[in-house]
């Protein structure tokens, strides 16, 4: 059977984010005031009362402020006795008077100190929560948690097992949302739990030597194609990101529960499990409302959140469990390899996208429908990526996880007049015209062979001036092998004895933000039978070639990744099933890689060959650490 | 003229807004108007309010309940 797991975790946060901004606007900064922690306190005691009242038990991340309030104390421990709640700790909610004192600093973001003083906080706030409780806890957290904090906390206190890691998608978007003030640069991690690995937290671990030894939870459940494309606050499973997005009208938010029931939904991607996290501080629920919402209407969502999980739970549609007890299961229940998938379709615009969604400890890649199967996303997990942040590191701030691909922030297929931007996908040709799948809108189907995750597009039609070709696509994912499979198919043509050319390609750059980086780390390789040509990125405009290639490949030293594309065996045969076992040749296609220029700072690998009615084309994209 | 300041809710600028920009607006008591730093808006409340149903013009699906096997 299904089981959909529900984490609901509250924290007790004395000085909420945001109430020195806006309800504290025109008074002197005074973080110790009274009506503050007053206020605070009653909203952390509200929104227990709602979840308890709706029947779910919750987490309660104790902030090292709380450490300090004989209330919040006496609360947490009455409601673990009561209600079970797990008593926790986070690593948000730092500022206080007593920590400001002792630290002489306004930062609050545990990632973003030096790692002395990531060591002292973890020490100070992990033994002041030892000292109120006299155990050391199961679970902690923060907005991002970088391998070093969690190595270190792993390593000193092993009782914590589950953390809260990461916002999905909250990098420059967010950054920019927030007028170039919300500092917290942490794209490309998984969507769903995952188990970190010891190098990279958003990389997942791929076997026990890489395991960081907890399992981590994305703060928050969002919206796969709204966060995406924008500001990821907007569009999760947070009543004040549905308010703040302003997803409502006359009080009515179905769209909150349409997110829910989508992540419902993915248990029929990922073996019958599904997931979904609601953590929320008291700073949005305040009396002087938050998000032009006033507060009646800031309370009324938060108890019809919790009323509509509170009611699948009596369905028996839901598990609502701790951090800790949610990270047992997690255990028995994944692989290392196992991926997390999610064919996720729009629940907002009304416009029908779907964007598949891929994560294992290899990769994380995104792939669009709506752009005929084009893959848009790519991050490189097969590097394992060793990237420090905080203060007296290169990335004081960034702490996302470095793309190839990503159509947002580096153009996909659309450019302005010039250049190319990062995709991969596939053009078609036919006496001088020129097709880009990627402006074949399609749908596809999800289903599993053995290991293999495979996504099945609908065919679709390629208009030249006197043919008419009918494609079909196949993307495959195979469990631990860290490479992508692309297959297309020629269903039919207008003409049957006609011959197109196809071109398999992939143009990449690297990076985390939208701005270009420095591409002369890259070197690109067209590896042919007898001799391979390498090209040392100098923005040159150059081009090398080799008949059926063995591989075309770049590797960017800068983020230890060489990414190449290889053929695959096909078949030539008429056949329905793209996958049948018959006369499996190997088709003759020219193998390039393409330099780029200044004002086109990408690089292209591909294949180009020629397609006959009924024949196959397939490539395999392949991820790996550079040497 | 004396300081702006915060209105009664913190209204964000609608035409910000629409730029994925959120930007809470100040509030000009003499001339009964919010107004946004970052841009040129300026409006009363009424006309916030007409702007903020404006912008949510995107949401073709906002009230629609998907069913579950949707």
């Amino acid at each position: 059977m299904d089981k959909f797991i529900v984490n609901i975790i509250h924290r007790p946060e004395m000085v909420p984010e945001y109430a020195e901004k806006v309800t504290g606007h025109g008074k002197e900064e005074d973080i110790g005031r009274d009506n503050l922690l007053t206020e605070s306190l009653d909203i952390f005691r509200t929104q227990q009362e709602i979840a308890h009242k709706n029947g779910l038990k919750t987490t309660i991340q104790m902030t090292y402020a709380s450490l300090f309030n004989e209330e919040a104390i006496a609360i947490a421990k009455e409601h673990h006795e009561v209600y079970g709640d797990e008593i926790s700790l986070t690593l948000l909610g730092l500022p206080c008077t007593e920590f400001r004192e002792k630290y002489k600093t306004k930062d609050f973001c545990i990632w973003m100190f030096s790692m002395e003083d990531k060591k002292s906080i973890v020490d100070d706030v992990f033994g002041k929560f030892f000292e109120t409780f006299g155990f050391y806890p199961e679970s902690t957290g923060s907005y991002y948690m970088d391998a070093d904090l969690t190595n270190y906390i792993k390593e000193k206190y092993p009782s914590v097992i589950c953390a809260v890691a990461t916002c999905w998608e909250e990098g420059p978007k967010a950054y920019h949302t927030c007028n170039n003030s919300w500092y917290t640069l942490m794209d490309g991690g998984p969507w769903n739990p995952w188990i970190p690995s010891k190098q990279n937290t958003h990389a997942p671990a791929a076997n026990e030597a890489e395991d960081s030894g907890i399992v981590a939870i994305p703060h928050l459940s969002r919206d796969l194609i709204a966060c995406y494309d924008g500001n990821g606050s907007n569009f999760g499973t947070h009543p004040q990101n549905v308010l703040r997005g302003m997803i409502y009208e006359d009080g009515q938010y179905p769209y909150l529960y349409n997110i829910i029931d989508q992540y419902r939904s993915l248990a029929k991607y990922n073996n019958g499990y599904s997931y979904n996290m609601m953590f929320v501080g008291p700073g949005w629920m305040n009396k002087m409302g938050r998000w032009e919402a006033p507060y009646e209407l800031l309370r009324q969502s938060y108890e019809d959140g919790m009323a509509y999980y509170g009611d699948l739970k009596k369905e028996g549609k839901l598990e609502d469990m701790t951090m800790a007890e949610f990270a047992r299961h997690y255990r028995k229940k994944k692989t290392y390899t196992e991926p997390e998938c999610a064919l996720w379709k729009d629940i907002l615009y009304g416009s029908e996208k779907q964007l598949f969604w891929y994560a294992d400890p290899f990769m994380r890649a995104c792939v669009n429908m709506d752009q005929g199967g084009a893959i848009v996303d790519l991050r490189p997990y097969a590097a394992k990526l060793e990237w420090q942040v905080g203060i007296g590191t290169k990335h004081v701030q960034d702490a996302s996880y470095p793309f190839l691909i990503q159509e947002k922030y580096r153009a996909g297929y659309f450019t302005h007049y010039a250049g190319e931007g990062t995709v991969r996908s596939a053009k078609l040709s036919y006496n001088g015209e020129e097709v880009d799948l990627c402006l074949c809108r399609t749908k596809a189907v999800f289903s599993r062979e053995e290991d293999t995750r495979i996504l099945t597009l609908d065919p679709v039609d390629i208009e030249f001036r006197d043919l008419t070709v009918k494609l079909q696509t196949k993307i495959s994912f195979e469990e631990g092998k860290s490479n992508i499979k692309i297959e297309r198919k020629i269903l039919s043509m207008s003409n049957p004895d006609a011959q197109i050319d196809l071109n398999e390609y992939m143009v990449g750059c690297y990076g985390t933000t939208e701005y270009p980086e420095d591409m002369t780390c890259i070197t690109l390789e067209a590896e042919g039978l007898k001799e391979t040509t390498t090209i040392n990125y100098e923005y040159k405009c150059r081009e090398a070639e080799a008949l059926n290639a063995k591989s075309v490949s770049a590797t960017v030293s800068a983020i230890k990744t060489k990414v190449s594309m290889t053929m695959v065996p096909v078949l030539e045969e008429k056949s329905t099933e793209i996958n049948s076992a018959e006369s499996m040749n190997q088709k003759e296609a020219l193998g390039y890689v393409k330099e780029g220029y200044a004002f086109s700072p990408m690089f292209t690998l591909g294949y180009t060959t020629k397609l006959k009615d009924g024949e196959v084309f397939a490539t395999w994209l392949n991820l790996e650490r550079e040497n | 003229m004396a300081q702006s300041g915060k209105g009664k809710l913190n209204y964000r600028c609608p035409s910000c807004f629409m730029r994925d920009l959120d930007i809470d607006m100040f509030y000009d008591k003499d001339k009964d108007e919010y107004y946004c730093l970052r841009c040129q808006y300026t409006g009363t409340e009424a006309d916030v309010l007409e702007k903020n149903k404006m912008a949510r013009f995107r949401y073709k699906s906002m009230l629609k309940r998907y069913t579950f096997e949707d």
